[in-house]
C-alpha cells in the first residue's frame, strides 16, 4: 500500500492511494492511465492519456526526470503526471520541477516530513518544465 | 569576479537551511544511512578513512582575498588549521565534524561561497585556466562562460541524478593548461572570423579505470547555443549511460559504446528539438555576465625590464623563481605568479591558515585582489606588477611559498592518497615526499627540465596519473602497497596535445620506487639530445628503454 501525494484546490495533501488501472505503453488507449518506465521513449499521441504513471527503480535514477520534462516540454501532455516506485521526499523538489504533479510514496515515508520537503528553493538558476525563463538560465539586466 | 545579487544571496540562504534540516532528520534517525549519503555528498561531504572531509567549490579555481581569509578562519574554527588545494581547484578540509558541516555552509555563504555539487553524481564545480583572463596568450576569458555554466548547473532538476559524476572544463588560450581532453566535456572558446565566441566541444575524455581523450563532436558552436548544447549532452547521457555498473556509468563509455560519431548525431537530434523548445542565450546576458569579468584597471607603468634583470642578476635564487614561477599576462610590465605548495616535507596542496591569510595579503597588497587555485595544486596570483615581483618572492619565503619549481619534477600532483582516503589502494603522499627529498639538488632539477610527476593512491585517478609524464599509481597487491609506473602521458598543456602514459612493466614496491625513479631519469639524461624535455624524449624514443628502470640491482648515481 502506498501514500498518495497530490494537490487538492491547490493544497498539498497525502492519504490513502488507490490502485489506478494502469495500462502499459504497448496496451495504450486514448484516455488510460498510462504506466511508463524510465526508459520509455515518448510518443506523441500520450498526450492524450489521462494519467501518466513513471516508475522509478531507485530514487537515485534521473531517467524518469529527463521523461518527465520531455512528455511536458515535448509531448505537451498537461494531464497528471505521477511518480511511483523508489519515490524519496528529498528528490521531491526536483521531481516537482520536472513537472510531476503526484506521487505514490512508499508507505513507510512520514507524512509531515514529506509535506515539508516539497519547496525548499523559492527561486531557481535554470528554466524547467515547470518554470519557464526568457533562456535556460536566469538573465540578470 | 562575479558579484552575487539577492537572488543568489537567498539562494545560498535557502541552501544551507536546506542541508542543516537533512543534517538534523539524519542524526535524529530520520534518514537512512543510503539517503543521506547521496544528500551529504551533494554538499561535498565525503566520510573519509580518519574522518569527514569536506570539499569546498571554488568556481573556475577563482576566489577574492576575503574568501581566501573565510576558508583560514574555517580552517581553524573547525579542522586543524590547514585545508587542502585539490586537483580540481577545490579546497578541501579533513577533519570536520559532520554536525559542524551546517555552520561550516553558513559562514561560506556569508562570503558567497558552498559546497554544491562538489561530490555526487551530478554536474561538479567547472574548471578553467588558472590564468584566465590574464594570460598572455589568451583569446577569450573563458570565466562568463564558467560562471553561466556554474548557474545553469546548479541545482539543475533533470541533471542532480546522473548516471555518475560528470566534470566540464573550458579554456580559452592557445596553450590548455585546464586539460580538457580529458573531461567528461572539454570546451574550447575562440574567436571566429567575425570575432564572434564559438566552441569546439570534446566530449568523453576522462580518468579513472578507463583512461580515455576526448572526441571533438562540434566546431564552432555559437555561444548563444551553449547551454542548449550541453542540456542535448546531458540529456543523452542522463537516458542512456549506463547506470549497472559504476565503473561503466561515465559518458565516456557511452560515447565508446555507440562511437563518437553516433553519439555525436544522438546529441544533434536531440539538441535540434531542444532548439525548438527553448530561446537562445541573448547576447546582452553575455555582456552582462561579461561585465563581471572585465579586466582591472592596471595603471601603465615603466618598462620594469631593467630593474628586474639587476635583481636577476643580483640573487640567482629569484632569478630562477621568476624562470620558472612568473608567467607572461597579457599587459606589459605585469605578470603571473605561482605560489608553490610544493615544498619537501609538506602533503601537495596542503596549505596552513597562515599561508592561506599572507597569500590574502599579497593579493590585496600587489595584486587585485584574486587568488586562483591551479588544478596543479598551487596558488596563482595574477596581474602583479613586475616592480612588485621581487618583494613578492621575498614575502613568500618567510611562508615557505617561493618555491622555485612550478612545472618541474618536484611539483608534484598528488592525491591524499591512503593517509586520508578510504578510496585508496595504497600511500600517495610519502611517495612524493621520498621523491622530493630524493631530487632535493635545485641545480639539478632545474637541469631536468619539465616533468609533470603525477601520483594517485588508487585507479579513481585523482592525481591524474595517466596525464603524467611520469604517472605512479598505487595498487594493492596481496594487501602490500605497490606502485605501477607510466611514462608519456600529458594532459595538453605547453603546446602540445594531450596522451595518456604508457605502464613500463610490472608495478614495484614502495621501497623499490626511489631506485626506479633513479633510473627513469638516468635514461631519460643518457637518451635526451641536447635540452630536449622529458616528454619529448619520451616520445621520440618510446618506452621500450625505460623498462630497463625496473631492472634490480643496477643503481648509477645521478647529480
Amino acid at each position: 500500500m502506498t501514500q498518495l501525494l497530490s494537490q487538492h484546490y491547490g493544497r498539498w495533501q497525502i492519504g490513502a492511494n488507490e490502485d489506478s488501472a494502469w495500462r502499459t505503453a504497448d496496451a495504450f488507449t486514448k484516455g488510460c492511465a498510462l504506466l511508463l518506465n524510465v526508459d520509455s521513449e515518448p510518443q506523441p499521441e500520450w498526450i492524450e492519456a489521462d494519467l501518466i504513471g513513471i516508475e522509478f527503480p531507485a530514487f537515485t535514477d534521473g531517467r524518469g526526470l529527463s521523461l518527465a520534462a520531455l512528455l511536458r516540454q515535448r509531448v505537451g501532455f498537461t494531464g497528471d503526471l505521477r511518480a511511483l516506485g523508489a519515490v524519496q521526499e528529498d528528490v521531491l523538489h526536483f521531481m516537482l520541477r520536472c513537472g510531476f504533479t503526484s506521487f505514490a510514496l512508499p508507505a513507510d515515508r512520514d507524512p509531515h516530513i514529506v509535506l515539508a520537503q516539497l519547496a525548499p528553493y523559492s527561486q531557481h538558476y535554470q528554466a524547467s518544465a515547470s518554470q519557464h525563463l526568457p533562456s535556460l538560465v536566469r538573465l540578470r539586466d | 569576479m562575479y558579484q552575487y545579487d539577492d537572488f543568489d544571496h537567498q539562494f545560498l540562504k535557502e541552501r544551507v537551511a536546506h542541508y542543516r534540516q537533512q543534517t538534523e532528520r539524519y542524526l535524529a534517525g530520520k534518514l537512512s544511512e543510503d539517503e543521506f549519503l547521496q544528500l551529504r555528498l551533494r554538499n561535498g561531504l565525503y566520510i573519509q578513512r580518519l574522518a569527514p572531509m569536506l570539499r569546498v567549490a571554488i568556481p573556475y579555481g577563482t576566489l577574492s582575498s576575503a574568501q581566501l581569509r573565510a576558508l583560514a578562519q574555517i580552517s581553524v574554527q573547525y579542522d586543524r588549521g590547514y585545508g587542502h588545494l585539490s586537483t580540481r581547484q577545490n579546497m578541501q578540509f579533513n577533519w570536520p565534524e559532520i554536525a559542524d558541516v551546517p555552520d561550516i555552509l553558513e559562514d561560506l555563504a556569508a562570503v558567497n561561497m558552498h559546497a554544491i555539487q562538489t561530490s555526487g553524481s551530478c554536474i561538479r564545480n567547472v574548471t578553467t585556466d588558472h590564468f584566465a583572463g590574464a594570460a598572455a596568450d589568451e583569446t577569450v576569458d573563458p570565466r562568463p562562460y564558467c560562471e553561466l555554466i556554474r548557474q545553469w548547473s546548479t541545482l539543475h532538476p533533470e541533471f542532480e541524478w546522473l548516471p555518475r559524476k560528470f566534470k566540464i572544463a573550458v579554456s580559452g588560450a592557445t596553450v590548455d593548461r585546464a586539460a580538457i581532453d580529458v573531461h567528461d566535456i572539454g570546451l574550447r572558446v575562440y574567436e571566429d572570423a567575425e570575432q564572434r565566441h564559438v566552441f569546439d566541444v570534446v566530449v568523453g575524455g576522462g580518468l579513472g579505470r578507463t583512461p580515455v581523450i576526448g572526441a571533438t563532436i562540434r566546431t564552432a558552436l555559437p555561444a548563444e547555443h551553449l547551454l542548449s548544447y550541453l542540456q542535448a549532452i546531458l540529456r543523452v547521457y542522463n537516458r542512456y549511460g549506463r547506470r549497472d555498473n559504476k565503473y561503466k556509468a561515465r559518458i565516456k563509455i557511452l560515447v565508446r559504446a555507440l562511437g563518437a560519431a553516433t553519439f555525436a548525431e544522438r546529441v544533434d537530434a536531440e539538441w535540434a528539438l531542444i532548439l525548438g523548445e527553448s530561446e537562445p542565450l541573448p547576447t546582452q546576458a553575455i555582456k552582462a555576465m561579461q561585465r563581471f569579468f572585465a579586466p582591472p584597471h592596471l595603471s601603465k607603468v615603466d618598462d620594469p625590464s631593467a630593474a628586474l634583470a639587476a635583481q636577476r642578476l643580483q640573487d640567482p635564487a629569484f632569478s630562477r623563481w621568476v624562470e620558472r614561477n612568473v608567467f607572461p599576462h597579457r599587459v606589459a610590465g605585469y605578470a603571473n605568479v605561482i605560489l608553490s605548495t610544493k615544498t619537501t616535507g609538506v602533503p601537495p596542496g596542503d596549505v596552513s591558515a597562515e599561508q592561506m591569510h599572507a597569500v590574502a595579503d599579497w593579493a590585496d597588497q600587489y595584486g587585485t585582489g584574486e587568488i586562483r587555485f591551479s588544478h596543479e595544486q598551487n596558488f596563482v596570483l595574477p596581474h602583479i606588477c613586475q616592480a612588485d615581483l621581487f618583494p613578492l618572492w621575498q614575502s613568500a619565503q618567510a611562508h615557505d611559498l617561493s618555491t622555485a619549481n612550478a612545472g618541474l619534477i618536484t611539483d608534484v600532483i598528488c592525491c591524499p592518497g591512503g593517509d586520508f582516503c578510504s578510496l585508496a589502494n595504497a600511500k600517495s603522499i610519502p611517495v612524493a615526499e621520498a621523491i622530493q627529498r630524493q631530487l632535493d639538488d635545485t641545480d639539478f632539477l632545474y637541469d631536468l627540465g619539465d616533468i609533470d610527476l603525477n601520483i594517485s593512491g588508487c585507479m579513481n585517478a585523482c592525481g591524474h596519473h595517466h596525464v603524467g609524464h611520469i604517472g605512479i599509481l598505487g595498487v594493492d597487491k596481496k594487501g602490500q602497497e605497490f606502485y605501477q609506473i607510466s611514462l608519456g602521458g600529458h594532459s595538453g598543456h605547453s603546446n602540445t596535445p594531450a596522451s595518456l602514459g604508457q605502464i613500463i612493466g610490472p608495478s614495484v614496491s614502495r621501497q623499490q620506487i626511489e631506485g626506479v625513479m633513479r633510473k627513469i631519469i638516468d635514461i631519460y639524461l643518457s637518451e635526451r639530445h641536447g635540452d630536449e624535455s622529458f616528454l619529448s624524449c619520451v616520445r621520440r624514443v618510446g618506452i621500450e628503454p625505460f623498462k630497463a628502470s625496473l631492472k634490480q640491482g643496477q643503481h648509477d648515481a645521478i647529480a
